[in-house]
């Protein structure tokens, strides 16, 4: 019977350091193929020893241990190492795919060892619907961790790039091929639609009362009515009224 | 136009009849400067009654059937408008001492006056309560914002300075254990200084405010984990002059920026990279660069939750004056600037 070969993979290198030692006293025979100090490393390594485990850390530089385990195309039986991942832990429960928590302790690596060990005795192959299981993990991460609206705005200030948060503009006005961002410290132009913005902006916040124009509802001093029955908006410290066009008076009848 | 009046309410009934008052005044004005009628007076009470008709008759149909649909209320009203028009001419010619019939060839122009100025009144008047009812629940949005804001300041901040980020926690740790097998001594002095970052960093262990040098002096203890944790991929430099350290600072205002830094800026990125903090007193403002060459903002990720807090704070001790300039370095990563005033404590 061939030697079980396997490749560990963090990027704090006292973290590899204290895994090796843990393995080489709780599996004298495990050869440790490979170090790897990043995703990237880890994939190389991988497809290069062909080893029968992988240990990888969640949270890489480069490529996540998770986009490692999904691209790895040797099958390999795959450990994940996390310091502190609620998530990831219940993603992984109730799968095929093993994990353990930072700091390592003794009982729980035993553990993992032990069932590792018997899946390869009993030469029971890693699942091939891995990359599945794993893509499914990660959009459930993706989906829980990401707020997913706009906060930031990038705008050329001098000659660099400053970053302004959305909170602090009063409104967007398209401008041509540009937006017009209006905030308390002046006025700025980016790239970004209207129409973009509108999609990516909270919508809670930010309310398009135009095709042309997102205002920031803190903002609002003042809704009313010209004289031709349209509404219009006033805006805090802005001297300018602005039109809500017939599309979009909706959200203010609500009120 | 959906509108609903909610309440027909005693300033209603005051607000619209001096409003309607005032308008019949200036109806009767502009009739007689274009020769209408039989002079200022006669004009005068025939405007009035029929003005005070129409609303009285308005407000009272309003207040009966509470119209929810809007085009039951514009009948209402345009009924109340035909109806007061006739009663409010008979009134007012009666009272101008005139011969009171509806075949009267005065009649039909006096119709139509009271048509149209009915309406335009009218229109006056729903549009005016629309934009107090308006006016009104934007007023109450903002306190409720306001004072929600406030309150998520409040919290913020605790949990803020509660808070230690758990990868930190137990990656930390994790080292320090490794070490206390392989290198003994370095995993004391790591240990050394995750608690003395912990001292500063709790809550309950420090007070409301303290000084630019000991906010250095935590950022130092943070940063030598740092340094052992990710080795030659973290290469930083301090430079706070001793002149600015003894200024009092707010707690907890240049760590989640050294963090920010580090956690997604330098970390994520495969080679590393450098961070540069540095102070000085420029004029009446003291300046704190916080600078990384990591892997630049994203400007959706929750990256920023911690930046977001440290301007909320910035505006909530010093107004307009103190504040947080983020810009892209160059040629890459992130320059994070706080200014405050240095009087201000």
């Amino acid at each position: 019977m061939t030697q079980t070969k396997a490749v560990i993979a963090d990027d704090e290198k006292q973290l590899r350091v204290h895994l090796k030692s843990l393995l080489s006293e709780l599996w004298p025979d495990l050869i440790i193929c490979g170090e790897a100090r990043n995703g990237q490393e880890a994939l190389e390594l991988i497809e290069k020893h062909r080893p029968d485990i992988a240990f990888l850390d969640i949270k890489m530089p480069g490529l996540s241990g998770m986009e490692v385990a999904k691209k790895v195309t040797e099958s390999c039986w795959v450990v994940f190492i996390t310091a502190y991942d609620k998530y990831a832990v219940e993603a992984f429960e109730n799968e095929a795919i093993d994990y353990l928590l930072k700091p390592i302790t003794h009982e729980r690596l035993e553990k993992a060892i032990r069932r590792l060990q018997k899946q390869i005795a009993a030469s029971i192959k890693p699942p091939s619907n891995m990359s599945d299981i794993i893509e499914q993990a990660i959009t459930r991460l993706y989906n829980k961790e990401k707020s997913g609206h706009l906060r930031w705005l990038k705008a050329q200030h001098g000659d660099g790039i400053r970053l302004i948060p959305v909170d602090d503009v009063s409104y967007f006005k398209a401008s041509d091929k540009y937006t017009l961002v209006l905030t308390k410290e002046g006025e700025l132009l980016i790239k970004k639609s209207v129409k973009e913005l509108a999609d990516e902006l909270d919508p809670a916040q930010f309310w398009r009362i135009h095709r042309g124009t997102i205002v920031n509802a803190h903002y609002i001093t003042k809704v009313s009515r010209s004289l031709t029955g349209r509404g219009v908006v006033k805006l805090k410290d802005r001297p300018e009224l602005l039109t809500v066009s017939r599309t979009y008076i909706h959200i203010f009848k609500q009120m | 136009m959906e509108y609903v009046l909610v309440k027909i309410t005693r300033r209603h009934v005051f607000g619209s009849l001096s409003y309607t008052v005032l308008f019949d005044t200036f109806i009767a004005l502009v009739l007689t400067g274009i020769k209408f009628g039989g002079g200022f007076v006669e004009n005068f009470i025939i405007s009035q009654c029929i003005g005070i008709s129409i609303c009285s008759l308005a407000l009272t149909g309003l207040y009966l059937f509470r119209p929810a649909n809007p085009l039951f209320m514009l009948v209402l009203v345009m009924i109340a408008i035909i109806i007061g028009t006739v009663v409010g001419w008979t009134l007012g010619s009666m009272a101008a001492g005139l011969s009171v019939s509806l075949f009267d060839q005065r009649f039909m122009p006096v119709m139509i006056l009271g048509i149209m100025f009915g309406s335009i009144i009218s229109y006056f008047f729903s549009y005016r309560e629309r934009i107090s009812q308006s006016e009104a629940l934007i007023q109450e949005e903002r306190i409720k914002r306001l004072a929600n804001e406030k309150e998520m300041a409040e919290t913020n901040l605790r949990f803020l300075q509660a808070q230690i980020e758990p990868h930190f926690l137990f990656n930390t740790l994790s080292n320090i254990l490794s070490l206390l097998d392989s290198d003994l001594e370095r995993g004391k002095s790591m240990l050394a200084d995750f608690i003395h970052y912990l001292r500063m960093a709790l809550p309950k262990t420090r007070g409301e405010t303290t000084t630019i040098g000991q906010e250095i002096e935590m950022i130092q203890a943070y940063l030598n984990i740092f340094k052992v944790r990710m080795g030659d991929r973290l290469r930083y430099r301090l430079d706070i002059p001793d002149a600015i350290k003894g200024f009092p600072f707010p707690p907890m205002l240049i760590q989640p920026l050294v963090e920010n830094a580090i956690r997604h800026g330098l970390e994520p990125k495969i080679e590393g990279g450098e961070l540069f903090i540095r102070g000085e007193k420029k004029g009446d403002r003291i300046r704190l660069e916080i600078i990384d060459t990591g892997m630049g903002f994203n400007e959706i990720e929750d990256t920023g939750v911690g930046l977001s807090n440290v301007r909320e704070r910035l505006q909530s001790l010093y107004g307009g004056i103190g504040r947080l300039i983020l810009e892209e370095n160059r040629p890459s990563g992130l320059k994070a600037i706080i200014e405050v005033p240095h009087d201000a404590n």
